[in-house]
């Protein structure tokens, strides 16, 4: 209970160095070092679920989210070179990765259903901070065209994943 | 003679009668997400999203596998019936396809 509470306060703290960056409004190099960084932490943690879980459910889940954020990555990767931007690390992009890795290190220590559902439980609060923030923070500042589309265009995937990392956390109830 | 005749002009009002018709699936949706057809016409399914998405019917009777970004996949409807399919990688993707 206390890991989850932790997992979920470092989300929490992530999501509170958005809002910060809200009231000045990130630039679109930083939105794009933000949108990089938030889809690799997902990446790194599917990769560790993978290989860690005994649940096949929680694998394919883990799976998916490694090549949907693979591909979000790459799409977003294309556009920054295409537009010459240079993503510019900031206090939230760092805030992002420095969560990721404390969340991995946590999971260090579970194993088993209780890894499982500290992992799937992660997953929602992660992907609901991400919503917010393109919501709040991301899709409203930027300022070229083609990158606010693309976060538009990738919001749904996260409202999907969310959702089907709900429903397995009611499996683990 | 005039049998031969008669197939022949079926099978040309056939031909001429299929359609092909294009399913988007882009934002996760499949769109439009009910597609009427008649029986004997061709649905394409294009990926336009960063990541594999499929389409599977629910009683089995089609089943395109993993379509690739910017990949697409054929499939012609010889059979009547309404076939619910969804993307099995992800659960919330649902379609329908209707065959007259």
């Amino acid at each position: 209970m206390k890991t989850t509470f932790n997992l979920l306060l470092g989300t929490l703290l992530a999501i509170a160095a958005t809002s910060t960056l809200a009231q000045s409004g990130p630039t679109d190099a930083q939105i794009a070092a933000i949108v990089v960084a938030a889809n690799s932490v997902d990446i790194e943690a599917g990769k560790y679920a993978e290989s860690k879980s005994p649940n096949e459910d929680v694998k394919a889940f883990a799976e998916r989210m490694v090549v949907d954020h693979s591909g979000v990555n790459k799409q977003a990767v294309a556009l920054v070179n295409k537009l010459n931007v240079t993503p510019e690390e900031n206090d939230t992009s760092k805030s992002l990765k420095q969560n990721g890795a404390d969340t991995l290190a946590k999971f260090q220590n579970l194993n088993g259903k209780e890894f499982d559902k500290a992992y799937i439980d992660n997953e929602v609060a992660y992907h609901q901070a991400v919503i917010d923030a393109l919501d709040n923070t991301l899709i409203p500042n930027a300022k070229n065209e083609e990158l606010k589309a693309l976060l538009v265009k990738v919001r749904p995937a996260f409202i999907a994943h969310l959702e089907h990392a709900k429903h397995m956390q009611m499996s683990f109830k | 003679m005039f049998a031969a005749l008669a197939i022949g002009g079926i099978s040309s009002e056939g031909r001429a009668e299929s359609t092909t018709h294009t399913v988007v699936i882009e934002a996760m949706q499949f769109t439009p997400q009910v597609l009427e057809v008649k029986q004997g016409d061709t649905v394409i399914w294009v990926n336009k999203d960063a990541f594999p998405h499929n389409a599977t019917a629910i009683n089995g009777s089609f089943r395109s596998g993993d379509i690739a970004p910017d990949g697409s996949w054929k499939f012609r409807a010889d059979k009547k019936g309404g076939f619910p399919y969804r993307c099995t990688l992800h659960p919330t993707m649902k379609g329908s396809l209707l065959v007259k």
